[in-house]
C-alpha cells in the first residue's frame, strides 16, 4: 500500500474549520485589547516614571532643548543633545538632567550629574532605543524645581522599508 | 583591549573659559538578559559610571543604565580655572576600573 502523494481531504483535530475562523476573528476584536492591558501592567507609565525621578513633583515644560532626530534607521546609537537654558551659577544651576525611553526594557538611560563649574548646562550623548517611542529628558535645578522636555522618534529598524 | 578613549579637549584654554570635553570611548556595553545557550542568560556588562574630576574636584559624572549605546559617545562642558589634570574615571559591572588622564594649561 502506498503513501498518497497529498492527504486526503477531509477534516482534521489539528486544522481549523471555517467556523473555528469566523468565530475566532470574532473573539480576536475582543483579544485585541488584551496585550495593551498586559503591557500597561509591566511597563510604568512614563508619569510614573517622572513622578519617580521628581519625587511627585510635576515638573515644567520648557527651557529644554533635546536635539534628537525624529526618524532613525536603527535604534542601536542615537546621537542626542541635550542643552538647558540656565545661568549655572552657585545659586541657580542644574542639578542633573535624567533620560528616559518608556517603551525601553529598562526605561532609565543614563543621568548626567552637573554643578556650577560646569558652566553651561550643555550635554550629548548616544543613546539606545528599543522602538519608535517618546524621548523624555527632565532636568533638575538647584532652586527646587524640575524641567522636563520631549521627542517623538521613529525608529524604521530596516534600511530597505521603501522597497526601492 | 575591550576598553578604550579617546578624549577631545583643548590643550590650551584662557581663565573662565568654558570648555568642551568629548570622550569616545569603545566598550560593547552588552545589556545581556539574551540566552548564553546553556540554560542561563548573560549578565549585564556595561560601564555604569563615568566621572571626571578636574584637578582632585569633581566636575561632572554620568550615570549610564542599559540605554547608552554601545562605544558610548559623552560631550560636556566646564569652566577652565587653573592648569591641571582632568582625570576620568570608568566603572564597570563587575568592579573594574578604567582611567585617564588629560592635561589642560590655563593661560
Amino acid at each position: 500500500m502506498s503513501l498518497p502523494i497529498s492527504p486526503p481531504s477531509r477534516h482534521s483535530e489539528s486544522a481549523p474549520s471555517r467556523r473555528d475562523i469566523v468565530v475566532g476573528a470574532a473573539a480576536g476584536i475582543g483579544l485585541a485589547a488584551l496585550p495593551n492591558a498586559v503591557m500597561a501592567a509591566t511597563q510604568p507609565a512614563l508619569s510614573e516614571l517622572i513622578a519617580r525621578l521628581t519625587d511627585g513633583a510635576v515638573p515644567e515644560r520648557g527651557r529644554i532643548t533635546l536635539e534628537i532626530p525624529a526618524l532613525v534607521e536603527n535604534g542601536n546609537s542615537v546621537d542626542t543633545r541635550i542643552v538647558v537654558e540656565s545661568p549655572m551659577t552657585e545659586a541657580d544651576h542644574v542639578r542633573w538632567i535624567h533620560l528616559i525611553a518608556e517603551k525601553n526594557p529598562f526605561p532609565d538611560m543614563a543621568r548626567f550629574h552637573l554643578g556650577p563649574r560646569s558652566g553651561r548646562a550643555e550635554v550629548a550623548t548616544t543613546l539606545r532605543l528599543a522602538t519608535s517611542q517618546k524621548v523624555t529628558v527632565v532636568a533638575a535645578l538647584s532652586t527646587g524645581g524640575y524641567l522636563t522636555s520631549d521627542a517623538d522618534v521613529v525608529v524604521t529598524l530596516s534600511a530597505c522599508i521603501d522597497g526601492g | 583591549m575591550a576598553f578604550n578613549a579617546r578624549i577631545s579637549m583643548p590643550a590650551e584654554a584662557r581663565a573662565g573659559e568654558i570648555i568642551e570635553i568629548r570622550v569616545l570611548t569603545r566598550h560593547p556595553m552588552d545589556r545581556g538578559g539574551q540566552s548564553d545557550g546553556k540554560g542561563g542568560t548573560v549578565p549585564r556588562k556595561i560601564l555604569n559610571r563615568l566621572t571626571a574630576t578636574y584637578s582632585g574636584e569633581p566636575i561632572f559624572r554620568l550615570d549610564m543604565y542599559t540605554g547608552v549605546s554601545a562605544n558610548p559617545f559623552v560631550s560636556f562642558t566646564t569652566r577652565a580655572l587653573e592648569t591641571g589634570d582632568i582625570i576620568f574615571e570608568w566603572r564597570e559591572d563587575g568592579g573594574a576600573v578604567f582611567t585617564r588622564t588629560a592635561r589642560l594649561t590655563v593661560t
